[in-house]
């Protein structure tokens, strides 16, 4: 007899709406048990499995923490919280919402700027003009240092948003960013550009399990009827 | 591993006191550098492939300190503040720990290790300085029954000084410098610079055609069109910085492409991995197709080898390889590694260290102070079978 496994949902905004039409679509009724504001659930028909509803970021965490088996979350936040080198969660689905690009944007008044290699140079001439890093800010500290070290930058440091990062070039907290944008019309409002080569991730919403339960029978259908369902 | 016990401290102690005397007796100051250091000096000069394995934090006043990723910085700034003279002949040795988050997964990461080290600044003969920091890292390992060894050589000004001798555009010069530590970058910037990949349209193709065909001036053509766009100069750059890095861009238009003799050169040079006497001759060879800069620095890494065979290094034992040094990135000449072999085949390292000429200056010194080091990474030598009491 298998135990029964933890399905993370996001617990709030579009996510969550997308995540549970998705599920209702593929025929999954998601019902809240316990209290009317609980944060615990359970899947109609699929008695084995528990609901756990969690902030996106939560389930990423939980998902590598292995307190949950299964969870729907943003790929950015997964790929930011475990490096590919652990290896304990695989994509089981790509969902198709929840769109996102993670870039490299720079002020539009760097005429001169087009691509990562042109700001490893911009970094070398502003420790020459300042005598300090460029500052990278954004929330995605762990995509920022791999990317980064795989393209050869490494003149620059990061500084840690938690919130409107598109404005801090212009507030001088940092010189440039490294964000989400799905539309490209806030990094424009802010007169902001993607460099050519500055897209580091294209994510969505995916489906990710922990390895160990990959080869449950629950989740191979999970991802079947899901998948009739995007 | 929660600690030490009282027997195992006292063997750590004991191994470390073996080590950390042989420097004393060749008349190194045996000092303590502060644990908790200013961040800033090690995040503004390692960058942030160190920042992520150093432990940061805030103090309650406010101020970034971090826990010493490396003790030769510390002993740097040791040395600024105490000696009276910066500029005069100093030595230190130290045994402590030092702090790096491990971001590799799996079982136990060691977040602190104990370095015991080697400091040589401020003397003339950098050959003689560069022989006696190995030897002497030599004689530490073997006072600490370390017999058994890979030594692997590198000299990073061979590779500024071929390029010095090589007739390209300076700006050429810089980017293949910065992209040096890495290898794929590297061979992409050179593919590109002599030639061998299609230059491709890229989202500022049409502002430089525009630049090349307009009256105004680099720095008038940028103003106008930073005014035509309702933009702003942020994030402390200047019209001028951006003016000049568009007329660099239009220049690498029409400059002619490195030779393809020059990029055989470079890659003849970089293909360098043997021993140091044979290395010798390669370069050699090399320094034959070039001009005065490079043979001069033929010169200092055979005087280099001289001097440890005098220092009664068995320098024929060593492996010199062009691109080690790759990773290192505040090193400016000479540099080596020693490895311990492994039973399952694999090597450990141990130690290594090397000449970073403009460290002290960048952290405060008046002038530039020649300095050469290296460290011993002291917890591994007693994982078991290592040590020897």
């Amino acid at each position: 007899m298998t135990r029964s496994l933890t399905l993370a949902l996001p617990s709030k905004g579009r996510l969550r709406e997308m995540a549970e039409t998705m599920f209702a679509r593929a025929g999954f009724q998601i019902v809240r048990t316990g209290s009317a504001r609980g944060y615990s659930g359970e899947i109609r028909g699929l008695s084995n499995v528990d609901v756990a509803f969690l902030s996106a970021s939560e389930i990423a965490k939980a998902l590598r923490d292995g307190t949950v088996d299964l969870g729907v979350t943003g790929e950015d936040l997964l790929r930011e919280t475990i490096a590919p080198s652990q290896l304990v969660v695989d994509v089981v689905l790509r969902l198709g919402f929840g769109p996102a690009d993670v870039v490299i944007a720079v002020p539009e008044s760097w005429l001169d700027v087009a691509f990562v290699s042109d700001l490893d140079q911009v970094a070398a001439e502003f420790y020459e003009t300042h005598g300090r890093r460029l500052r990278v800010a954004t929330k995605y500290l762990a995509l920022t240092r791999r990317f980064f070290a795989a393209n050869g930058v490494t003149g620059y440091r990061i500084v840690e948003s938690l919130g409107a990062t598109e404005g801090a070039p212009a507030s001088g907290a940092a010189e440039i960013i490294v964000d989400i944008t799905t539309t490209g019309s806030t990094l424009k409002a802010n007169r902001l550009k993607v460099l050519d080569d500055g897209l580091i991730l294209r994510s969505e919403a995916v489906l990710a399990a922990r390895q160990e339960v990959l080869s449950q029978p629950v989740v191979k259908n999970l991802k079947t009827r899901l998948e009739l369902a995007i | 591993m929660a600690g030490k016990s009282s027997d195992q401290r006292r063997a750590t102690d004991a191994l470390y006191a073996s080590m950390t005397s042989v420097f004393e007796a060749a008349g190194a100051e045996f000092i303590e550098p502060d644990i908790l250091q200013p961040a800033d000096v090690f995040l503004e000069r390692s960058g942030e492939h160190i920042r992520s394995r150093t432990y940061v934090f805030t103090d309650p006043s406010g101020a970034e300190l971090c826990l010493r990723p490396d003790l030769t910085v510390p002993a740097c700034r040791y040395h600024l503040e105490h000696a009276g003279d910066v500029a005069a002949p100093a030595r230190y040795c130290y045994a402590g720990k030092a702090f790096r988050h491990s971001t590799q997964a799996g079982n136990s990461p060691v977040r602190e290790f104990d370095q015991i080290g080697l400091e040589i600044f401020g003397t003339g003969n950098s050959a003689r300085d560069d022989a006696e920091v190995l030897a002497l890292t030599l004689s530490a390992l073997k006072a600490a029954n370390v017999a058994e060894y890979k030594i692997e050589l590198g000299d990073l000004g061979l590779f500024n000084a071929l390029l010095a001798s090589l007739d390209m555009p300076d700006r050429w010069r810089t980017r293949l410098k910065r992209q040096f530590w890495r290898p794929r970058a590297f061979r992409d910037l050179l593919n590109q610079l002599s030639g061998k990949t299609q230059k491709q349209r890229t989202s500022i193709s049409t502002l430089l055609d525009e630049m090349a065909a307009s009256d105004l001036d680099a720095v008038g053509f940028v103003e106008q069109r930073i005014e035509a766009l309702e933009l702003e100069m942020i994030a402390g750059r200047t019209v001028e910085q951006v003016a000049g890095r568009l007329s660099e861009k239009l220049l690498d238009r029409s400059d002619p492409p490195l030779s393809p003799e020059q990029a055989e050169l470079i890659d003849h040079y970089l293909s360098i991995r043997s021993a140091p006497a044979e290395a010798l001759a390669q370069l050699q060879q090399i320094a034959a197709a070039t001009n005065g800069a490079f043979t001069e620095a033929v010169e200092t890494f055979a005087a280099r080898i001289e001097a440890m065979k005098a220092a009664g290094l068995a320098v024929d034992c060593m492996e010199f390889a062009a691109v080690f040094g790759r990773s290192l990135e505040y090193y400016t000449g000479f540099v080596f590694q020693i490895d311990l072999p492994s039973p399952d085949g694999s090597t450990r390292n141990i130690a290594g260290g090397g000449r970073y000429d403009t460290m002290l200056a960048d952290i405060g010194a008046p002038d530039m102070i020649p300095a050469v080091g290296s460290a011993i990474h002291a917890s591994r030598l007693l994982l078991p079978g290592q040590v020897v009491t």
